[in-house]
């Protein structure tokens, strides 16, 4: 089980945080202070962290992640931060951030970005070909196959289906899908990426084929193999 | 005016300086004046005195005992006394005077005073002790040097005086004028801090450092008391779009309270009020987000881009919607690129805004045409429809904030859309326009870009994306 290390001063919501990372099945941990934090983050095993940016005392998230990253710890660290200006953001991922998330944020969204980042630290090894139950694409060829047959697909519906296929069963939301397929940040507030979606699972269903990539309400989507 | 304030006034404080350099420079020069004067004077005297002894010792001492004698008839009042005296001092000839005791030296002129009218009168003389031991004392009356001395010092005193009080009246006039301006001015800022917002700094006169402070303190409470209506507006805007869900919000929670009995009940509930909680979020998110951009901040991530690519992606973005509607969604790119300095995410959200809003309100079958252009340094990206259109009476309103046409009342949104495209264009030094398409709408970001803001062009930070 993936183990998740939660730094935010405010109790209540590092309550929250941890108790939603633990329906979704990770095990969370919670510090409060800067310093305590990164006690924890140094001595125990994590495979992701939830910094909040600005924590009381004289250490605060920032100092916590370039310590970290000084030591040689690489744990993929998420940034929680209120403050939402993109040279807030950019100075956080210099800082040796993974993934930056603005307050006020949705938990689904922390959830389902926590999900892949604590994955990452697992899939290091670079692949040529990926392959999901009988959907298989060759990352160098970009040629596409479900059951043995050929899919045609549009760049940015092989980009789309590319990233979904790097995070089998893992919940994908739109802004995730959004910010990584077309490569612009902010949250689309728009139902364009379920017709995008909706195109590609069309194409890949074609042929009374079952369903690979799923709706999960409320939070977005997962490509999970067919059973 | 209060009195007590005089002092800490500036313009008696300056008034008083110079007063006092005018002062010192007035005693400085008159003094030396009065020194070089007197010096002067009594420089004359003694040359006499010299003069005069010399040539009576030349003249041998028959001739000087005859020339006291001839000297006495001429000048029977003694204002030049020649006088002989013995050796001890005794008085032998001359115009009546006695030796001033002790006798300190000779043949060099000193000063002394002799007794006339019952007081004593100051003189300066020389004396010389001739070969038969006899003294010769030749003198002369200074009462008119020192009367003159006097006369002098006297005029210099009360034009002093005189400077001192057209001064110090100067100063205070100067001072109180100051201090009654400065107090009509602290009276209106008093006014303003207690929440008056439309009062004014009192002008007073065209020139002057004070009238020119004024002036442009005027016109920053101008822009305060216009931002301040804003943000009222924009406040009273905000608390009535978020107070509609909120009341849903809550009632749809009472109400599950109240009747409620199964769990599939509150289920329901529970769903409906996360969904009103994430669209009340969404309104505040996109509230935020045009605070941040109008103020600026999101310079510091600008980077060189084009045009072209950021519309291309709009488009690309937006054909599968389009298609899904039947409307023909184009995009005519110009020759030339066009490079503006910007923030990709920015750009695509307001362009991406205007493609959304068009595809909206066009009917099914309709068309919506993209068009970048970029000659002669202007520069943009337009976006046309053939919807219904935007009334010429509701163009200026649809950019204030929260504003939505009343037949577009029904479809969803926060109506923030085109606020925040107008803040990601004056960010870009873009203009946003709304004119008639005949029929339809045609909205256009038009402008020289990045040239109106040569600073950016240096950052050419990138940003990750």
């Amino acid at each position: 089980m993936s183990r998740v290390l939660v730094i935010e001063d405010d109790l209540g919501t590092a309550a929250e945080i941890a108790s939603a990372l633990g329906d979704a099945g990770l095990q969370a941990d919670c510090a409060h202070t800067g310093r305590d934090g990164l006690l924890k983050a140094v001595a125990g095993a994590y495979d992701a962290v939830v910094l909040d940016r600005m924590l009381p005392g004289d250490l605060d998230g920032l100092g916590v992640l370039s310590t970290l990253r000084t030591i040689g710890i690489e744990t993929p660290v998420l940034i929680l931060s209120a403050l939402s200006g993109v040279d807030e953001r950019v100075r956080g991922l210099r800082a040796g951030g993974d993934d930056y998330l603005t307050k006020p944020f949705e938990f689904v969204e922390l959830i389902a970005r926590i999900e892949v980042l604590a994955r990452r630290k697992m899939v290091a090894q670079p692949a040529t070909v990926l392959q999901v139950g009988d959907l298989r694409i060759d990352l160098l060829t970009r040629e596409v196959q479900r059951a043995g047959r050929p899919i045609e697909l549009l760049p940015r519906e092989y980009r789309l289906l590319e990233y979904m296929m790097r995070h089998p069963g893992h919940v994908l939301t739109r802004t995730m899908l959004f910010e990584e397929v077309w490569g612009y940040r902010y949250d689309p507030q728009t139902n364009v990426i379920d017709v995008h979606v909706g195109r590609l699972r069309h194409k890949l269903e074609e042929g009374g084929l079952p369903s690979l990539i799923h709706t999960v309400r409320g939070s977005g989507y997962v490509l999970r193999a067919a059973a | 005016m209060p009195l007590r304030d005089l002092p800490r006034a500036s313009g008696f404080r300056l008034g008083l300086f110079f007063l006092a350099l005018v002062l010192a420079a007035y005693l400085i020069l008159f003094g030396f004046i009065y020194w070089r004067t007197a010096g002067y004077l009594h420089g004359e005297v003694d040359v006499w005195l010299k003069r005069e002894m010399a040539a009576r010792i030349a003249s041998g001492e028959a001739a000087l005992r005859q020339a006291v004698e001839d000297h006495l008839r001429l000048d029977p009042a003694g204002r030049r006394p020649f006088v002989l005296f013995d050796a001890e001092g005794h008085w032998l000839a001359g115009n009546p005077a006695s030796l001033p005791a002790p006798l300190r030296r000779l043949d060099r002129p000193f000063n002394f005073t002799l007794p006339r009218d019952n007081a004593p009168e100051p003189f300066r003389g020389i004396v010389h002790r001739l070969a038969s031991g006899d003294i010769f004392l030749v003198a002369q009356d200074m009462r008119d040097i020192h009367e003159f001395r006097d006369l002098l010092l006297g005029a210099m005193v009360s034009g002093a005086a005189l400077v001192l009080v057209i001064g110090l009246g100067g100063a205070g006039a100067v001072g109180a004028g100051a201090v009654s301006r400065i107090d009509a001015v602290t009276r209106a800022i008093e006014r303003i801090v207690t929440g008056d917002l439309s009062e004014r700094l009192p002008g007073g006169g065209t020139g002057g450092d004070l009238a020119r402070l004024i002036l442009v303190v005027n016109r920053m409470l101008d822009q305060i008391e216009r931002l301040m209506r804003e943000v009222k507006g924009v406040t009273e805007d905000i608390a009535h779009d978020l107070r509609t869900p909120l009341t849903r919000l809550l009632a749809g929670l009472e109400r599950t309270r109240r009747r409620a009995t199964t769990a599939d009940a509150y289920a329901i509930t529970v769903d409906e009020a996360i969904a009103e909680t994430k669209g009340i979020l969404a309104t505040f998110s996109a509230l935020l987000r045009i605070a941040e951009v109008e103020g600026g901040a999101r310079r510091a991530g600008f980077t060189r881009l084009d045009l072209n690519t950021v519309a291309a992606d709009v488009a690309e973005f937006y054909e599968p919607v389009a298609e899904g509607k039947g409307i023909s969604l184009t995009l005519e790119r110009g020759g030339a690129p066009a490079e503006i300095a910007g923030d990709p995410s920015l750009l695509f959200e307001a362009i991406s805004n205007l493609v959304d809003n068009a595809i909206k309100f066009t009917p099914p079958g309709g068309r919506v045409a993209m068009r970048t252009f970029a000659d002669g340094g202007r520069l943009g990206v337009e976006v046309s429809d053939d919807g219904p259109g935007i009334a010429k009476t509701e163009r200026e309103a649809v950019l204030r904030r929260y504003y939505r046409a009343e037949k577009s009342r029904h479809t969803q949104g926060s109506g923030l859309g085109l606020s925040l495209v107008a803040a990601v264009a004056r960010l870009h030094g873009l203009e946003l326009e709304i004119d008639d398409a005949m029929p339809g709408c045609r909205v256009s970001l038009r402008g020289d870009g990045g040239r109106l803001h040569p600073a950016v062009q240096q950052v050419g930070m990138s940003v990750g994306m």
